[in-house]
């Protein structure tokens, strides 16, 4: 399958959404980044493709601009990630739920 | 953005927790239990990763880690008993290929078991000191596969079946033994080191215990150092290609232990085979493959060194101390030049150039040179010949390596001052002689003599030729001072003026010389000293040579190159044809010995016989009548009548050397007791003897006896004097 060699991963939100992003990115993530390249063939591994059915769209999305700013951040660019404190403590568990 | 949402997201877990409490972990657990299985069995494609992964981190995040971990155990478990029978039914063969195949399977589930529960070996196992899920699974296959009691053995026995059968010449699968010494490995190096190497290194060393056994009894020690090398490089390839690298040298040392240390004796002094033959037939390969062998041994090296000593110092031993050898000085020196070669060569081809080779080489030779008591003088008449002859038309590097060589058996003399004796004798005739072959050659050695052995040891050799040189600006002036006083005719003298102490000079030497010699030898007397003053001249007539022309019957004319007594004896010949032996020495007055020697090589040597004797024979006695030889004739216009000395010293000279060089080394000895005395004021009596003999061992070696002596004599001329209470300690008196 190409898919799974493609440069971007498309991850959905409990609600549905769709987040196209770039597959260095989302590896920012372990768990991701082990789904995304398990020696078994998950399902995940093969599509491309990871549903996450207890994280809401707008986690997800912080999470994903997070994955961007994070990349930034490790090349050099040390510039601020801004966090709205209504949703830090999800943000939290799905940080430790991704392993990042 | 939207609390209300938000926390509703937060409630929920709380409610599904009161809410599926007693079915919620048994449900969860289910899901993940199946996907194992179906992992498996290879049927995971349909599987959700992000599904089990949420599972697996619900269930810990719940509280049932314990759950979900004990669950995994007992699954695994599970899989592997079932493993474990298939294994143990693979048939013959086919037992590594089915254990090779099910460990690559095992690896990939436990991979993908570890992926999806790697929330679990993140928080639960590391809260709770559990073995991660990876490291489990690997125990459990040592466990359940591995060290099965039905398949431990047979396993271990394949690989040890293989490995022999691979020694002994059949091909094998080595890419599935890597796969399999692999997993060992894997399984933490514990498990490879006792379920697999050590049992191997025994059985290596069985087998190897064996076959050395018959190869010793079958072959010669060259062959056998052939097939040892090989089985070492043969179980270093081993290692390389299907065992752990760490093996290597554990193996080599089993394969050393048997093949070579265990038979090391054996093989050094294997009859007709051994080291020594090998030496003596300069076997570089076999020497070089026995060398790299030994020196894995710890006392291989040494083995071989100590019985190559004892070799070169029997062989030593045998050539220095062989009458027949001694016959020949020259032909002895090349002897041992040629042996000290032989062995540079061997230990530059085969041994790497070791030092400890070398040290040895070189204690045998100073052992062995030493042991003749001549070979000094035998090592200078060596340089003697070289310099009057050998090197003539040699080129200047040859000369020098020439030179070089001889400075290296110089260096093993422990008698130097020997040596510098005879080489004084030596180089005097030839320069007196005009005979030696390039004063080059004969500089550049004594400047290795001062190099090796200081200033002192060379400053007489050096005035030697500086007393040459002067003489030959002397003569100039002399000749031109007198040249035309005498007719063409008249006899001319070249004289050499040398200084007393530089030169071997015996003083006994007289001779009543023809007038017309004496005449001019009067001449050269009063311009010699008209231009120095305070002087005295005495004549060395045993040093000198003179050119005759003779006339024999038939007209015959010769040039005849003959020393000065042989010049007093035939000039006494232009007035009689008949003379005794008493008459000559009458005349002559040259001292007997002298006389009888020179008067031997006028008459007895063939060819060059220029007076007969009565009676015919080889000796001469006081009784003999000399006749003027008229039927003399020789193919040469210029004969050399050289006198009848052995090049080597007779009997009664070698004494006398001996005598006056023990006399030189008394004051040498003394000087150094004084000079030791000196600086430490009191000392015990074995302390001197061992400083005196630090310091003069560069020349020579010292006998405590005579040290003792002249400690004595040192005492009785009051430069010592004994302590009063220890009559050990000698105290110096200033």
């Amino acid at each position: 399958m190409t898919v799974s060699k493609s440069e971007t991963v498309k991850l959905v939100s409990a609600e549905g959404f769709e987040f196209i992003i770039d597959r260095k990115a989302a590896v920012v993530s372990n768990t991701l980044k082990n789904m995304l390249s398990s020696s078994g063939n998950f399902t995940e591994t093969e599509l491309g493709e990871v549903n996450f059915p207890e994280i809401s769209t707008p986690i997800l999305e912080k999470v994903c601009q997070y994955f961007y700013w994070s990349l930034q951040f490790a090349s050099g660019k040390e510039t601020e990630f801004v966090i709205e404190p209504e949703m830090t403590l999800e943000l939290m568990m799905a940080a430790n739920y991704l392993h990042t | 953005m939207n609390p209300a949402k938000k926390k509703n997201f937060k409630i929920e877990p709380f409610k599904h927790k009161v809410e599926m409490d007693p079915k919620y972990a048994e449900k969860t657990w289910k899901i993940l239990e199946d996907a194992i299985h179906e992992i498996y069995n290879h049927n995971a494609s349909g599987l959700s990763f992000e599904e089990l992964y949420r599972n697996a981190y619900n269930m810990v995040l719940h509280k049932y880690g314990e759950k979900l971990y004990s669950g995994v155990v007992a699954t695994m478990t599970q899989h592997l008993r079932e493993i474990a029978r298939i294994v143990e039914a693979a048939q013959g063969g086919l037992f590594l290929e089915e254990l090779d195949v099910k460990w690559r399977e095992h690896n990939k589930s436990l991979q993908m078991i570890r992926d999806i529960l790697m929330y679990m070996d993140r928080t639960f196992v590391n809260n709770f000191n559990k073995t991660p899920v990876h490291e489990l699974g690997l125990n459990l296959w040592r466990d359940y596969i591995v060290r099965s009691p039905k398949i431990k053995d047979r396993l271990l026995n394949t690989l040890l079946d293989l490995v022999h059968r691979e020694r002994t010449g059949e091909v094998i699968n080595r890419g599935l033994m890597r796969n399999i010494t692999k997993m060992l490995v894997e399984l933490g190096l514990p498990v490879y080191q006792e379920d697999f190497e050590r049992p191997f290194l025994e059985a290596a060393s069985d087998f190897y215990r064996l076959e050395s056994q018959q190869l010793i009894e079958t072959s010669d020690c060259p062959d056998y150092l052939r097939k040892a090398e090989k089985r070492l490089n043969e179980e270093i390839e081993r290692v390389a290609h299907y065992l752990d690298s760490k093996s290597e040298a554990k193996i080599t040392q089993v394969v050393e232990r048997e093949v070579i240390g265990n038979r090391l004796k054996l093989l050094v002094e294997m009859e007709n085979s051994g080291l020594i033959s090998m030496l003596i037939d300069d076997k570089y390969d076999d020497l070089g493959r026995m060398y790299n062998l030994f020196r894995r041994i710890n006392t291989g090296l040494q083995t071989m060194r100590e019985l190559m000593t004892a070799h070169l110092r029997e062989t030593g031993r045998q050539l220095v101390t062989d009458p027949e050898r001694l016959k020949d000085p020259v032909e002895f020196v090349q002897r041992l030049l040629d042996e000290k070669d032989k062995y540079d060569k061997i230990i530059q081809q085969s041994f790497n150039n070791d030092k400890m080779f070398q040290n040895a080489l070189n204690s045998s030779f100073e052992y062995f040179i030493n042991l003749n008591i001549r070979s000094p003088e035998f090592i200078s008449l060596f340089v003697d010949d070289k310099l009057r002859k050998g090197l003539k038309g040699v080129s200047e590097e040859d000369v020098e390596l020439v030179l070089d060589k001889v400075m290296m058996l110089f260096r093993y003399l422990q008698e130097k001052d020997v040596f510098e004796k005879y080489y004084k004798q030596h180089l005097a005739k030839r320069l007196l002689s005009g005979r030696t072959v390039s004063d080059d050659a004969e500089r550049s050695l004594i400047v290795k003599l001062k190099t090796e052995c200081g200033y002192q040891f060379t400053s007489k050799l050096e005035g030697m030729f500086t007393d040459m040189k002067t003489s030959r600006d002397t003569m100039q002036g002399f000749n031109s001072t007198w040249a035309g006083a005498e007719g063409n005719d008249g006899p001319t003298l070249t004289v050499q003026v040398l200084t007393t102490g530089s030169w071997p000079t015996q003083s006994g030497a007289r001779c009543t010389m023809p007038t017309e010699i004496l005449a001019m030898c009067d001449k050269f007397k009063m311009y010699y000293l008209s231009t120095h003053t305070g002087r005295r001249l005495t004549w060395q007539t045993n040093m000198g040579t003179a050119d005759l022309k003779a006339t024999f019957g038939d007209g015959n004319k010769h040039e005849l190159n003959v020393s000065t007594y042989q010049m007093c004896i035939l000039c006494l010949f232009n007035t009689s044809d008949h003379l005794t032996y008493r008459e000559i020495e009458q005349a002559t007055d040259i001292p007997a010995p002298d006389l009888k020697r020179n008067l031997q090589s006028l008459a007895c040597v063939k060819g060059k016989n220029v007076l007969r004797k009565e009676p015919m024979s080889k000796d001469i006695s006081e009784d003999d009548v000399f006749i003027f030889n008229d039927k003399f004739s020789s193919k040469f216009y210029k004969v050399k009548i050289s006198t009848v000395v052995a090049q080597k010293e007779s009997e009664p000279e070698k004494q006398e050397t001996r005598q006056k060089v023990e006399e030189d080394r008394k004051p040498q000895i003394e000087a150094a007791i004084v000079r030791i005395m000196k600086s430490r004021r009191l000392l015990d009596h074995n302390n001197i003897i061992s400083e005196v003999t630090k310091q003069l061992q560069a020349r020579f070696m010292p006998n405590p006896a005579v040290i003792k002596k002249r400690i004595e004599s040192l005492i009785e001329r009051e430069f010592l004097e004994r302590d009063r209470t220890d009559r050990k300690l000698y105290r110096y008196l200033a």
